[in-house]
């Protein structure tokens, strides 16, 4: 049966063709919303989508207007341009601009399509970052360790002011991996509620065992480009990743700083004691949570 | 190589094997980073590892060399260049100075739309010829990391390229020499990947080892010196 909110985004101002890839989603029970325009498709990117499936041409642009759309609305969803010829496309494209493409041409096209893009609506297909390796058992994991309504939050609070004021640095934040975005459940020193997965540093963190110090954004190969942390005025970053009893690891606690700074061995052992505690905090409010839900039931 | 591993568990029909070196099979669908030293037998790693059965078809990223050498290494490495089963799609040349049908080009490594383009329009023309099992080989990511102003684009590309690899079935090899890139870079693209294979030169000739992927040998394992030179 055909998912209540559609979730592929169809693109194509032929009418005809788009209504055959339409029919062919339906016919392997995926729902898929058409558009002609890009008003359009910006407003079905509001909902939930799992991949936008786009021709050559749209109703007022192109392919690579999709989707530089998509990428500013949704970066992590994936696009995938439905064409007779990519080659087509070589006077419209810019460089760094990474879809996947599938020929309207070949023997099957909409069979193949429909079968590239089930796979290509995995969450991870086309993100700009490294995933861990336990990604969906890490996600399962922050469901279970969420912090809202835990009453972790007042404690997270506490815990980042006292930070600030030992490394004597601008900001200290915990943060927590969510899919697609990194949510700042504390934040003293700034009011930063969300950031695109792409643009956080946390996403690094959470690979690596060690605290990890980012000791000048601008000379750092991973995020010299990343303007988003340039807007922020993070210029410097030392994270601790927090990780659950079974290991997966679902947020970080970091510290922040709008100058280069260095970060000796003994103040990465502190921030390291800083996590292990935000890290206790997460594991017992959610066990009392449990045993609250437990005892009403 | 053995057809079952050691502990007994039966490869599926579909593993892609490596006639000269010590892996086992590996599953399809697996992307794999190939670590080792470009002047210390890099080249002849991947290329021994993308030589496969007859009935396999072979896509070479050429960003590090020309179309012409991928191929001639390629077939020194065994592979057969037959132009309806291997393909190259070449990053290091002036446009139109490839080997004929073999080869596609694009404009530099950092044209990561074009190298996309073209090697989803490879893959698809060589599984629309018969050849349902295909071996992919980038050689090497370095000029990407290089070029490309912005390393999450080629984080993108990669995760596009080994999805495809994933979702059809195929194998996907991408090497690169860590000794010549930014440390923390190779360990944060290295998670793209489902295994690593690492290759290190020394008096007793070349050693791999494999990293990641269920029943492979432990440890070092020493390489035919025909098959990797040192």
């Amino acid at each position: 049966m055909p998912r209540t909110d559609p979730s592929i985004v169809c693109v194509n101002d032929d009418s005809t063709a788009r209504q055959s890839t339409v029919d062919a989603f339906a016919g392997a029970g995926i729902d898929a919303r058409p558009c002609t325009t890009l008003d359009q498709v910006e407003d079905a990117l509001g909902r939930d989508v799992s991949c936008v499936v786009t021709a050559a041409t749209v109703g007022d642009g192109d392919a690579f207007d999709v989707v530089r759309l998509v990428r500013e609305t949704s970066p992590d969803t994936p696009v995938v341009v439905f064409t007779g010829d990519p080659r087509a496309l070589d006077s419209l494209r810019q460089s760094e601009l990474v879809v996947e493409f599938a020929s309207r041409s070949l023997p099957n096209a909409r069979e193949r399509l429909v079968s590239l893009v089930s796979n290509a609506a995995l969450e991870t297909y086309q993100v700009a970052y490294p995933v861990p390796a336990d990604e969906q058992e890490r996600i399962r994991a922050l469901r279970e360790y969420d912090v809202e309504g835990s009453g972790a939050v007042d404690a997270f609070d506490r815990l980042t002011a006292l930070i600030a004021r030992h490394f004597d640095i601008d900001v200290a934040f915990v943060g927590l991996l969510d899919e697609h975005e990194e949510r700042f459940v504390a934040c003293e020193g700034a009011n930063w509620e969300r950031l695109a997965r792409e643009n956080s540093i946390c996403t690094h963190t959470v690979l690596d065992e060690e605290v990890t110090v980012v000791e000048d954004v601008t000379e750092d190969p991973r995020f010299a480009s990343n303007d988003r942390l340039r807007e922020l005025d993070i210029r410097s970053y030392a994270g601790a990743r927090l990780t659950t009893p079974e290991g997966h690891a679902i947020g970080a606690l970091c510290c922040v700083d709008d100058e280069p700074r260095s970060y000796s061995e003994s103040e990465r052992t502190d921030l390291a004691l800083f996590a292990e505690e935000a890290r206790e905090q997460l594991v017992l409010r959610s066990r009392l949570n449990g045993a609250r839900t437990e005892t009403s039931t | 190589m053995s057809s079952i591993p050691e502990d007994g568990m039966r490869e599926s029909p579909d593993a892609y094997g490596f006639e000269r070196l010590p892996i086992d099979p590996v599953e399809s669908g697996t992307n794999l980073l190939v670590t080792g030293p470009s002047l210390g037998g890099l080249r002849d790693l991947l290329m021994a590892l993308l030589v496969g059965a007859g009935d396999e078809g072979t896509i070479l990223v050429a960003a590090d060399v020309s179309a012409r050498e991928a191929l001639d290494d390629f077939a020194d490495a065994g592979g057969d260049v037959d132009a309806a089963r291997v393909r190259v799609i070449d990053c290091a040349s002036d446009a139109g100075q490839g080997p004929g049908d073999h080869v596609s080009c694009v404009a530099s490594p950092a044209d990561l739309t074009g190298i996309g383009m073209e090697f989803s329009s490879l893959y698809e023309r060589l599984h629309a010829g018969g050849n349902e099992r295909v071996r992919t080989g980038i050689y090497t990511l370095a000029p990407l990391l290089l070029y490309v102003d912005d390393v999450r684009a080629v984080f993108r590309f990669l995760h596009t390229l080994s999805g495809r690899v994933r979702s059809v079935g195929g194998l996907g090899l991408c090497a690169i020499d860590p000794g010549a890139q930014d440390e923390r870079t190779v360990k944060s693209i290295a998670q793209t990947f489902d295994g690593q294979i690492d290759l290190r030169s020394g008096r007793d000739g070349c050693q791999i080892r494999i990293r990641g992927l269920p029943n492979q040998p432990d440890g070092w394992q020493s390489l035919d010196p025909m098959a990797v030179r040192d």
